[in-house]
């Protein structure tokens, strides 16, 4: 009797127990009263209810299936009209959602007539927009375009897009976009998408007062094991922390040790490794300075997020941070904290000529539910005015070579005279560009497994292994 | 002409069986049977959960036979067992060029999950029942306060616990420090992690045991009690021999309820250690069934990992089920 209602009510678990809780004083008095439920009549019709229910899963089944087949022949060309651009992305909050509405509201200058069906898909998490996108195109209902990590990571769509060389990369884009940002634009040898912005990930932030105080020079550092030496310094003559980190997840640890392969392997080991043949001595040596670090850590890094490290930064608590340049978006927005006189930025010893890349773009989807106004919008995000708007509220740069940034603050300007600056713009591989979803899983697989043992060959193996 | 209908349900009432008395039964056509005439009531929800519940499972075992991967539509020309291959054995399938490794170790940390977590969810909740059951005062607030755990989400509790686990902060630290055991790594700790995940979870849901206990306790008239203190039977005796052996109805249903809440520990695994990646020795089937289909798109992978998990709730489930049946309590 008691027993029935819970087992259906499994999912509504905590208001079922109010339930139970409220009628408890009536089942003491209630001993039995099971003899209803075991009556003929209700087994005979619970044999029915069985078959039935068979019936109804085969037909349930039937449609399922059939209604595949039969929702190819839609072709998607859904409500709204014909220019109206369904633009979906996960800038649902903060300084994300300032600079996609910035970036409509100068292309609507431009283009009154285009009408947005824009839709922020809530959660902020990119990994449920590339859901919803997914589901959007099983249906065969693609959108105009979406925010996307271009390179590698296009593969996730693979056969979703259409060319846009000949109407979108123009001649203008192609010698404005400098080549690494260009390469991880092309999806198999074919431009599919319209990079807009570029966050940097070979970074080292600082906090001044700390760094003055255990008397390291920032810009005197060459290599990631300076990195480890001034560590070490700091531990010895300050309180702070020397070196701020989360490890509860992995990104910044694989963000942390591609930052420092880069620097240790160069330019063509970093290569060789994102293009499967990596050199497991290469990859095992950039673990072991990840391990000689993780003595600077915070003491409870297994237990704080990215923004709890960074905010130790701020406050002093700790002298540097590694992370993408999104890490000074905190910092500007905090008032007395200021670039250059409380905080600042250098390229993460050993990796100075590289800008390693993460970018958002906006690709060109198949089957186009507003195939005009797209090509419009994405010439727009092109240009170096739509994406100056876009990026001087998000805090990262622009990929084009020829923007004017003088809008931008001094540290995005600074990031940007860097990254023309740059001998090579390698892809991330924590951030999607440089390796296949499926390999970037087996790696971030690996550092799961690096984060409870501290284990450099084993990882590295694991590494190697993770591309076959 | 007579109308077919007519004929056919004419022919429907005069199916008649003789019973053993000689008479026969009144039951008339087919239409007029109560399971019939209760269609409009019983038909609508049963169509809907047969769809939705078991179409959706029955289509995902068929999935899971396909190679669907990546975007398109899956071919359900070919199936075979191969993805329940790889899940066990590991191996290149043919949907991918990367070695996929098997599933054995997030399945073993799902029963182990599942094991200590019932276990002691139980035996911590009789516990407390019976501690409740004796009268004392401010009862309705003491149930509260044990059952109060249960209404927050698995991501409150995920976050309530990171903090609670700080090596540096966290109450658990500070309370091993004062019993002169130092600073412990928990949360990245192989060899702690899954235990405190559990933890976690047994401290959300043992007030759940309890009122499922409780509930049990106050079913059993107080003669039981009494006669029992009669024969001269010590407290501890009484409960052994008298009282608990009643509470095998509640037990079974509770654990039960707690088995499935483990199964679906995925939500906290992915608040704690922010996304799909707990490490090997918190990963379990849930975690790894979300990583192979939402981060891969090996689609009918997940599905076969998907069924390996229903079968394991359903081998909970069943002889439950089963015995309830038999005892004439379903």
């Amino acid at each position: 009797m008691l027993i029935y209602p819970m087992i259906i009510n499994v999912g509504h678990g905590h208001l079922l127990s109010y339930c139970i809780t409220a009628k408890i004083g009536r089942f003491r008095a209630d001993t039995h009263g099971d003899n209803l439920m075991t009556d003929k009549s209700t087994k005979l019709s619970r044999r029915t209810v069985l078959t039935t229910t068979g019936a109804a899963a085969v037909t349930g089944l039937a449609g399922c299936t059939g209604g595949d087949e039969g929702s190819g022949g839609s072709n998607g060309n859904g409500s709204g009209g014909a220019n109206e651009l369904e633009l979906l992305h996960a800038w649902s909050s903060g300084d994300g959602n300032a600079a996609i509405a910035a970036l409509i509201e100068g292309f609507q200058e431009e283009h009154p007539d285009v009408e947005f069906a824009e839709e922020p898909v809530d959660g902020a998490a990119r990994s449920n927009l590339d859901q919803v996108v997914l589901n959007k195109l099983q249906a065969n209902d693609p959108p105009s375009t979406f925010q996307l990590w271009p390179g590698k990571n296009l593969a996730k769509f693979d056969g979703a897009y259409e060319d846009i060389e000949d109407d979108v990369w123009t001649d203008d884009l192609k010698e404005n976009y400098l080549a690494g940002p260009q390469e991880q634009a092309q999806y198999n040898g074919s431009y599919v998408s319209v990079p807009l912005n570029i966050h940097r990930i070979n970074n080292l932030f600082y906090n001044t007062a700390v760094l003055e105080e255990a008397g390291v020079d920032p810009a005197s550092l060459s290599s990631a094991s300076d990195v480890v030496s001034a560590c070490e310094t700091i531990a010895a003559e300050t309180d702070a922390v020397p070196f701020a980190h989360q490890t509860s997840g992995t990104w910044s640890t694989v963000q942390l040790w591609e930052t420092i392969l880069l620097g240790q392997a160069g330019i063509d080991g970093y290569e060789a490794f994102i293009n499967g043949n990596g050199d497991a001595g290469q990859v095992q040596t950039a673990l072991e300075s990840v391990v000689e670090l993780s003595e600077y850590y915070p003491g409870d890094s297994s237990s704080i997020t990215f923004t709890e490290a960074n905010t130790m930064v701020m406050d002093g608590d700790a002298a540097f941070i590694h992370q993408g340049d999104w890490a000074a978006g905190a910092y500007s927005n905090a008032d007395g904290f200021n670039y250059g006189e409380d905080w600042g930025q250098v390229t993460y010893p050993g990796t100075s000529g590289s800008y390693l890349l993460n970018m958002d773009s906006f690709p060109f989807m198949a089957n186009n539910p507003s195939p005009e106004a797209t090509r419009q919008f994405l010439s727009y995000c092109g240009t170096a005015e739509g994406q100056v708007r876009f990026n001087a509220e998000k805090g990262s740069i622009p990929p084009r070579s020829d923007a004017d940034v003088s809008a931008l603050n001094q540290f995005q300007q600074d990031q940007f005279e860097d990254f023309n600056a740059a001998d090579n713009q390698p892809p991330s591989v924590e951030h999607g560009l440089a390796v296949s979803p499926a390999v970037k899983t087996n790696i971030s697989d690996a550092f799961s497994s690096f984060l409870e043992n501290y284990d450099a060959a084993a990882t590295a193996d694991a590494l190697i292994g993770a591309s076959n | 002409m007579r109308n077919p209908l007519t004929v056919l349900k004419r022919r429907l009432s005069e199916h008649r069986e003789v019973r053993t008395d000689g008479g026969t039964t009144s039951a008339g056509s087919i239409l007029d049977r109560d399971s019939v005439r209760s269609a409009p009531f019983w038909l609508p929800p049963f169509l809907l959960i047969g769809l939705f519940i078991y179409g959706a499972i029955a289509w995902n075992i068929v999935l899971s036979l396909t190679d669907f991967q990546g975007l398109g539509s899956p071919d359900y020309s070919a199936l075979d067992f191969e993805n329940y291959v790889v899940a066990f054995f590991g191996g290149t399938p043919s949907w991918s060029e990367l070695t996929v490794s098997p599933i054995w170790n997030s399945a073993w940390n799902t029963v182990v999950l599942m094991v200590s977590f019932s276990v002691v969810c139980l035996a911590l909740g009789l516990v407390l029942a019976i501690l409740v059951d004796q009268e004392i005062r401010f009862e309705n607030t003491f149930r509260t306060i044990y059952l109060l755990p249960m209404s927050l989400s698995f991501v409150v509790t995920a976050k309530f616990w990171l903090y609670m686990y700080n090596v540096e902060t966290g109450l658990v630290n500070l309370f091993l420090g004062a019993v002169g055991v130092g600073p412990v790594e928990i949360v990245q700790n192989p060899d702690l992690k899954l235990a405190a995940v559990a933890f976690a979870l047994i401290w959300q849901f043992s007030g759940y045991a309890m009122i499922v206990y409780l509930a049990g306790l106050r079913a059993i008239p107080t003669s039981h009690f009494e006669a029992a203190r009669v024969d001269g039977a010590s407290t501890l005796r009484m409960y052994w021999r008298v009282i608990i052996p009643q509470l095998r109805t509640a037990t079974v249903s509770a654990l039960v309820v707690l088995t499935v809440f483990s199964l679906k520990a995925f939500d906290f695994l992915f608040s704690m250690y922010g996304g799909y990646q707990p490490g090997p020795s918190a990963d379990i089937l849930a975690t790894r069934m979300v990583r192979e289909a939402y981060s891969n798109g090996n689609w009918a992978y997940g599905s076969a990992i998907a069924v390996i998990l229903f079968i394991m709730a359903l081998a909970i489930v069943t002889p439950y089920i089963y015995s309830q049946y038999k005892r004439g309590e379903l």
